[in-house]
């Protein structure tokens, strides 16, 4: 079974450093991406681009290409996975768009996609400069699964607080602080179709801290999801795959919004990034330990299953 | 979006009946009052947002008389649709692009048939259907004009002229389009060439969103002032008409990014203006940022002026064919061509002075009453025409400006305006159904998108019927006629 292409949509005001984001994805990212924007922007001048039905594309290199629309967002997402068939797709919209319209379009119009997160660029020195946020700005904020706050190197760290602005607006999304956009890749995405886990690495931000978990045990999938549920505020990204008794799945999770879908796989795997996160680690790792069963519970619960077709 | 409750802005005070006022001492930094002209309904129907906005728009450098909020209102990209401000370009007065909205010159067109709702029913499907192929609609649909980056050029600065010259539509359209359909001081050297790149192939669509092509029907009962009708050639009971709104699609959106952008850059810097929400972007109006936006902008104005007369020409074509006879046979007759998304220099008496103001209009319609010169010879008499579309369900209407719209500086409403966001419709209708709703009651629909048709639902907008009695009640224009719709293509 293939598991849904993940979408990530990136909305911004004018000026926040939206296409500086795109080209840190390009740089660091090594899995074939599909960027999707209303028109070519500065990404594609002099490239070749080769006209669909409801789609142009540009190659960039690397297996990656640049889409801009023709026809409806729906229906050029289609073409692009059938014609392209992308590890990743990466929607930039753009700065005057409110986001909320588009994400229900992929959640409710695009099955074969999975929203893997709105990621919302904010220009700090605007958040100081500006006493009032403009209407779009806040729609923007308030859809945001990670806030990059950009641009921080613009203004006095110490004065304010932007971070006790944007939690008034969007209580829930994982706010990071970035220079250029500069943002550990792992963070922003979580994991693509057919592509390998990356092990963890030491990095040097604290919100970039990391761990992994490997099991060849089976899971509970309703404890699993209760830990899914309850894992703490800091743990801004996680991701991997869990085998459960009825098969495995694909975990995904971004500032606690969630989702498993069926992956093929014999192990479970799974790396959690985030806030000086090394800090919880025994608590969370506490956690999967609980949900394992032991190799005759699982057996049962197989069992049960056979006994009891619902 | 949040309806708010009058109590919690305690600086509302009720001037009258129709008229709402946040005085200039409601927030620091207003230069004039805010006002909304509106029932207490309709007062009370608007969200939170539209209270801030108003008076965010109030501190804007070289406002005049007050910051205005027509009663369709709505919060939108700085200022609110259906904001009106009018600027000193003498006093320092601006431009904001968020004050003229990004579609810039979205408008309504009105054509007049001979045929009656008797004579088009039978062809109703096939009519519709036919539309729906020759106004492509959706985000990013193309027209059938192939126009080179040096033709479209040449378009956005001639502007409808440009495409009546080459046999699309009629001489007689240009003397009922705004401006004659070309407004002087279009420079196509101040537009980019992305901006060309996203508008060149576009002329002739209609788009998505709320923009729509409908098919309607003038139902005696709905004829409010028949001498009036009748000098527009409304006489036949159940008279078919066509209505459709669009607008520069994404080269006027192109054209208001670039400037955006510009204007951050020098608006604090250059010119030290400060404004409270950075989506309220400006720039003198007497300055080179702000005169090459400005004729820019004209640019966005007459690229949808010509796509509104090369979908015109498409109309006649649709009916021609399936009538069998000309156009001119079936009495296809433009009424006007309004915009409702526009910046224009205009002459208005302030204080008993006559002063030169940049009008700000958006979703906002400009209304002159009878007798004002700017009214094109036809109608001097009786009023420059103004075309309000409601949703899709419930109706459109014909209206008049008239002599007491001063207060307003002659602008009035454009549309129903929305009471949910998009988002709340797409959740709350399908669009299959509503098409299968719609068409038992008569209407029958046209969608790129089925999620598209399903925000422009009734419900999700206010009561147009209302909409239209705040304007006639607060005296900024008068109903000639209400059209029923019985087709319909959505953008």
């Amino acid at each position: 079974m293939t598991p849904r292409t993940p979408i990530t949509l990136i909305t911004g005001p004018l000026g926040s450093g939206k296409t500086t984001l795109l080209r840190h994805i390009l740089d660091t990212r090594r899995a074939r991406i599909a960027i999707v924007m209303n028109e070519f922007g500065e990404l594609t001048i002099d490239i070749k681009v080769i006209k669909g039905k409801n789609v142009q594309i540009a190659e960039l290199g690397g297996g990656c290409v640049c889409c801009s629309l023709l026809g409806e967002f729906e229906a050029a997402v289609t073409e692009i996975i059938k014609n392209v068939a992308p590890e990743i797709i990466v929607v930039e919209t753009t700065g005057l768009a409110e986001p909320e319209a588009l994400v229900f379009n992929i959640q409710e119009a695009l099955p074969q996609c999975r929203l893997d997160g709105v990621v919302s660029v904010i220009d700090a020195d605007m958040l100081v400069r500006f006493p009032e946020l403009g209407r779009t700005t806040r729609l923007q904020i308030e859809g945001g699964d990670i806030l990059l706050l950009n641009k921080v190197d613009l203004i006095d760290p110490v004065k304010i607080s932007l971070e006790a602005k944007l939690r008034e607006i969007n209580r829930t999304a994982a706010i990071v602080r970035t220079e250029r956009c500069r943002i550990d890749p792992e963070l922003l995405f979580g994991l693509g179709r057919g592509e390998e886990m990356t092990p963890p690495r030491h990095t040097h931000e604290p919100e970039s801290e990391s761990f992994a978990f490997n099991s060849d045990e089976t899971f509970a999938r309703h404890c699993f999801e209760r830990f899914a549920e309850s894992l703490p505020a800091s743990v801004l990204r996680a991701k991997g795959f869990v085998q459960f008794a009825d098969g495995t799945q694909l975990f995904n999770f971004v500032a606690g919004r969630w989702e498993l879908e069926p992956f093929e796989s014999d192990r479970t795997e799974l790396v959690f990034i985030g806030k000086n996160i090394t800090r919880q680690k025994s608590r969370i790792l506490h956690g999967l330990h609980e949900c394992q069963i032991k190799n005759d519970e699982a057996r049962m619960t197989n069992d049960e299953r056979m006994t009891k077709p619902e | 979006m949040h309806a708010v409750r009058m109590e919690t802005i305690s600086n509302l005070r009720k001037i009258s009946d129709t008229v709402w006022e946040l005085p200039a001492s409601h927030k620091e930094g207003m230069r004039v009052p805010a006002r909304i002209v509106a029932t207490e309904k309709l007062v009370r129907e608007m969200d939170e947002a539209v209270y801030q906005q108003i008076s965010n728009v109030a501190t804007l450098p070289g406002i005049t008389r007050y910051a205005l909020c027509m009663p369709d209102g709505h919060s939108g990209y700085g200022f609110p649709i259906g904001g009106v401000a009018a600027m000193d370009v003498r006093e320092g007065g601006v431009i904001s692009p968020g004050g003229i909205g990004f579609d810039i010159n979205c408008g309504m067109r009105l054509v007049i048939t001979n045929l009656t709702v008797d004579d088009v029913r039978p062809h109703l499907h096939q009519i519709v259907d036919r539309l729906y192929e020759r106004v492509p609609a959706g985000v990013g649909s193309h027209g059938f004009l192939k126009l080179s980056h040096h033709d479209f050029r040449d378009l956005v600065e001639q502007g409808a002229r440009w495409c009546v010259e080459r046999g699309y539509g009629w001489e007689d359209d240009l003397e009922v389009t705004e401006e004659n359909g070309c407004i002087s001081g279009a420079n196509a050297s101040k537009i980019s060439e992305r901006a060309v790149e996203r508008g060149f192939n576009q002329v002739g669509t209609l788009g998505s969103g709320n923009h729509y092509l409908e098919v309607q029907v003038a139902r005696p009962e709905d004829v409010r002032d028949k001498e009036l009708a009748e000098k527009f050639g409304i006489t036949i009971p159940n008279q078919v008409v066509v209505m459709f709104h669009c607008g520069s699609r994404g080269f006027g959106h192109q054209v208001a990014t670039d400037y955006l952008q510009r204007f951050l850059k020098v608006m604090e810097s250059k010119y030290g203006i400060k404004v409270l929400d950075r989506e309220l972007a400006c720039a003198p109006f007497d300055s080179p940022e702000g005169r090459d936006y400005f004729a820019a902008m004209k640019c966005g104005l007459n690229m949808s002026f010509a796509n509104r007369q090369v979908i015109l020409h498409r109309i006649r074509e649709v009916f021609s064919e399936v009538f069998g006879r000309s156009a001119e046979e079936l009495g296809m007759r433009m009424i006007y061509d309004v915009a409702h998304n526009t910046a224009k220099l205009e002459k208005h008496a302030v204080n008993g002075k006559q002063k030169t103001l940049l009008v700000h209009r958006k979703g906002a319609t400009r209304a002159f009453g009878p007798g004002h010169d700017e009214v094109t010879p036809r109608y001097r008499e009786i009023g420059q025409p103004v075309i309000i579309g409601g949703s899709m369900e419930t109706g459109s209407y014909l209206l008049v400006g008239t002599t007491s719209g001063a207060e307003t500086f002659f602008s009035t409403a454009h549309g129903s305006g929305r009471t949910m966001s998009r988002t709340r419709a797409r959740k709350q209708w399908r669009g299959k159904q509503l098409q299968r709703e719609l068409e038992a009651r008569g209407i029958y629909v046209r969608s790129t998108s089925w999620a598209g048709l399903a925000e422009e639902a009734g419900p999700a907008y206010k009561n147009i019927d209302e909409v239209i009695a705040a304007t006639e009640l607060a005296g900024i224009s008068k109903p000639v006629a209400r059209f029923t719709p019985i087709g319909n293509v959505k953008g």
